[in-house]
């Protein structure tokens, strides 16, 4: 009898380690899937289907901590809200190319851009944009500056600007920029003097 | 033999209940095995600094960093080197010495001599880990100076013997007990009927008598001293309600029955002259007369389970900014100025109450350190907020409190980027939208320092922190009389 249940335990316990490792397992599994879907997402995103526009990025640049006013020319649909997301989604290119001037998390995207009134925009990113953002009051910086400063560039109405994350209020993007504020075009255009 | 398989029964399902117990703390394990360890510390006090130092449970023993406890009280630039651990450490003033542990091993080497720890050296993501039994040891050999340790009590002196309180009982109605100690002390005092209760976290106190005294006294009954994870306490009992006030500067704490509550529906005689006190130097103070001073708060930012910027796999923000901030509090003092760091040691703090904090204790200046890999040298930000047309003194926004001192912050910026420059440290003045710096009602920059030229490694490097932190304490002292002094 005692043998038995030796064994009936010990079969037990390895069941139970089993499960442990499966729990670990499933848990590596979900990340995975979640940093795949996110670039999926990125490579399926439709194109603009306007006329090839000419636009005006603030490209962000680590090495010497500067923005840079760049003008290229992307497809612009008509209507505001998506015009402004289709420029944003230009410039996150940038960043999301090989070598990147100012590198952001891989599959960081902008879900959508709501417009306000005339004058304020409310720009909703994935969660790989700011869970995978670096970490630096210098990085997340220029990544804010760069937004608030393109946005404004473009559609010169747009003088508050607000970013969340998945449709959330997040504290802070990567643990030092607010995200919980409405960021002002003529703020930020100091601080994009000082980082020209 | 029926009897004989119900118990076989009995026992399966015991098993089988045992069983799933431990499989649900296997699956509850899975996703929280990087949780940190019940947080127990010990508290180093030395001539120049006190401060305290979480222990980690590894093997039912305590354990400490290396790196935490000789921070504070020299130059130290540790590495991991494969499984070894070489730490080179210079007292102030005294000789550098090296050190080198090898992970699972309890033989070492310090100073050029061979050291056997009570336990093995512990390597855990890159950070050194020695038992807590060989700490007074190791201190002395890398410090040449004596330690006392008193291992119940976790509290360690370096290089000072504690200071010893005396307990004096005067008799009377009612009666007084004066707690007297040989500087000023600040404990935190707790009432409940019949105790009072003095919790002394920073001051090295320790009884110069027995820990426990019985008073034949019809008010105060006895009091006794105790230490624990790192602090000292005096329980003092009585008969009824106790109360403490502080006399003498802070050197005298008495002890005193609490007046009775004034009574609900009648207003006290606004007239009434207080009974006059016996001697002056027993004269409780309610409130400390308003003394100008100039504090500079430091806030090494992140802290615990948040990492910061991980510079390197093995070297997060909040210990190179921990380091950092130590040495900038050094060389504030050598230049005779108080400063006081946010956190001292490796926990968690939310921005918020960073925030909170860094208000109630109305600093002259805070300033917040940071650290990055991202591009070179040294940032030095104020608030990224539109200048706000509101006097300091008045009611300040949360949101943007800062914005009241924004001219102040930007003078103390320039001149600490103007010492940078003259250092020939590669550095920028910028504005941020930081948190918590934008809720702070004083004037404040934040410094992010990224690695110098050369390895990613050398933020950490001793000699880079030091020019920093001379930087920044010779930049605050340039234009420390433009900053007003806070009254308390």
């Amino acid at each position: 009898m005692t043998r038995r249940i030796v064994v009936v335990f010990a079969v037990l316990v390895a069941i139970a380690i089993g499960l442990g490792l499966y729990a670990l397992h499933l848990k590596r599994k979900v990340a995975r899937d979640e940093q795949l879907a996110a670039q999926q997402q990125l490579e399926m995103a439709p194109p603009g289907n306007g006329p090839p526009t000419p636009v005006t990025l603030y490209i962000a640049s680590d090495s010497d901590a500067t923005l840079r006013k760049t003008q290229m020319n992307i497809a612009l649909p008509v209507e505001r809200s998506e015009s402004a997301r289709a420029v944003l989604r230009a410039l996150f290119a940038a960043y999301l190319q090989s070598p990147s001037p100012h590198p952001i998390g891989a599959g960081a995207d902008v879900r959508d851009v709501f417009l306000l009134g005339d004058d304020t925009a409310v720009v909703d990113t994935n969660s790989a944009f700011a869970n995978a953002h670096p970490s630096g009051v210098l990085a997340e910086e220029l990544t804010v500056a760069s937004i608030v400063a393109t946005l404004n560039a473009n559609d010169s109405k747009i003088q508050r600007v607000k970013i969340l994350v998945n449709g959330q209020e997040r504290e802070t993007l990567a643990g030092h920029a607010d995200l919980l504020r409405f960021y002002l075009a003529s703020n930020i255009g100091q601080a994009v003097k000082d980082l020209q | 033999m029926l009897r004989s398989g119900r118990m076989s029964r009995l026992l399966l399902v015991l098993v089988c209940v045992g069983t799933l117990h431990l499989t649900a703390l296997l699956l509850r394990w899975a996703p929280v095995q990087a949780q940190a360890p019940e947080q127990n510390q010990i508290t180093v006090y030395s001539p120049q600094t006190s401060y305290s130092v979480p222990l980690i449970d590894v093997k039912g023993q305590p354990y400490i960093g290396l790196v935490e406890l000789l921070e504070p009280l020299g130059s130290v630039d540790a590495r991991p080197d494969g499984k070894k651990y070489k730490l080179h450490f210079t007292p102030p003033g005294g000789r550098p010495g090296e050190a080198q542990f090898t992970d699972g091993k309890d033989k070492a080497k310090v100073r050029g001599q061979n050291y056997k720890l009570s336990a093995s050296f512990v390597l855990q993501n890159g950070r050194g880990y020695v038992p807590l039994v060989a700490v007074p040891n190791l201190v002395e050999k890398f410090l040449g100076t004596q330690t006392l340790f008193h291992p119940t009590g976790r509290r360690l002196f370096v290089g000072m013997a504690p200071e010893r309180f005396t307990l004096e009982l005067h008799e009377g109605n009612p009666s007084r007990l004066l707690v007297g100690f040989d500087s000023a002390v600040n404990p935190t005092i707790a009432t409940e009927p019949g105790r009072v209760r003095l919790t002394f976290r920073h001051e090295p106190v320790a009884a110069s008598g027995p820990d426990n005294v019985t008073y034949n006294d019809p008010l105060i009954t006895g009091a006794s001293f105790s230490e624990h994870d790192g602090i000292a306490e005096l329980d003092i009992t009585g008969t009824a309600p106790l109360m403490a006030n502080f006399a003498d500067g802070g050197k005298t704490i008495i002890v005193t029955g609490a007046p009775p509550p004034p009574p609900v529906a009648e207003q006290a005689p606004a007239a009434t002259p207080q009974t006059a006190p016996s001697t002056p130097a027993e004269t409780p103070r309610p409130r400390q007369p308003a003394t100008p001073r100039f504090l500079v708060l430091i806030d090494p930012a992140h802290g615990g389970s948040d990492i910061g910027a991980a510079i390197t796999p093995s070297l997060p923000e909040k210990d190179v900014v921990l380091a950092l901030a130590r040495r900038v509090q050094r060389e504030l003092a050598n230049r005779g100025i108080a400063a006081g760091l946010l956190r001292n040691s490796d926990i968690a703090i939310s921005l918020d109450q960073r925030a909170v904090s860094a208000n109630a204790a109305r600093p002259a200046l805070y300033v917040a350190l940071h650290a990055a890999n991202t591009g070179r040298g040294v940032h030095v930000f104020t608030a990224l907020l539109p200048a706000a047309n509101v006097s300091a003194q008045s009611f300040l926004p949360w949101d943007t409190a800062q914005a009241a001192f924004l001219d102040l912050s930007g003078s103390v910026a320039g001149s600490v980027a103007a010492e940078l420059e003259a250092r020939k440290l590669p550095n920028a003045t910028l504005l941020a939208p930081l948190r918590p710096m934008n809720n702070i009602a004083a004037p404040a920059f934040a410094v992010e320092i990224a690695p110098p030229a050369g390895k990613v490694e050398d933020i950490a490097s001793a000699a880079y922190q030091e020019q920093v932190a001379q930087s920044i304490a010779a930049g605050i002292a340039a234009v420390r009389a433009k900053l007003p002094e806070v009254r308390r």
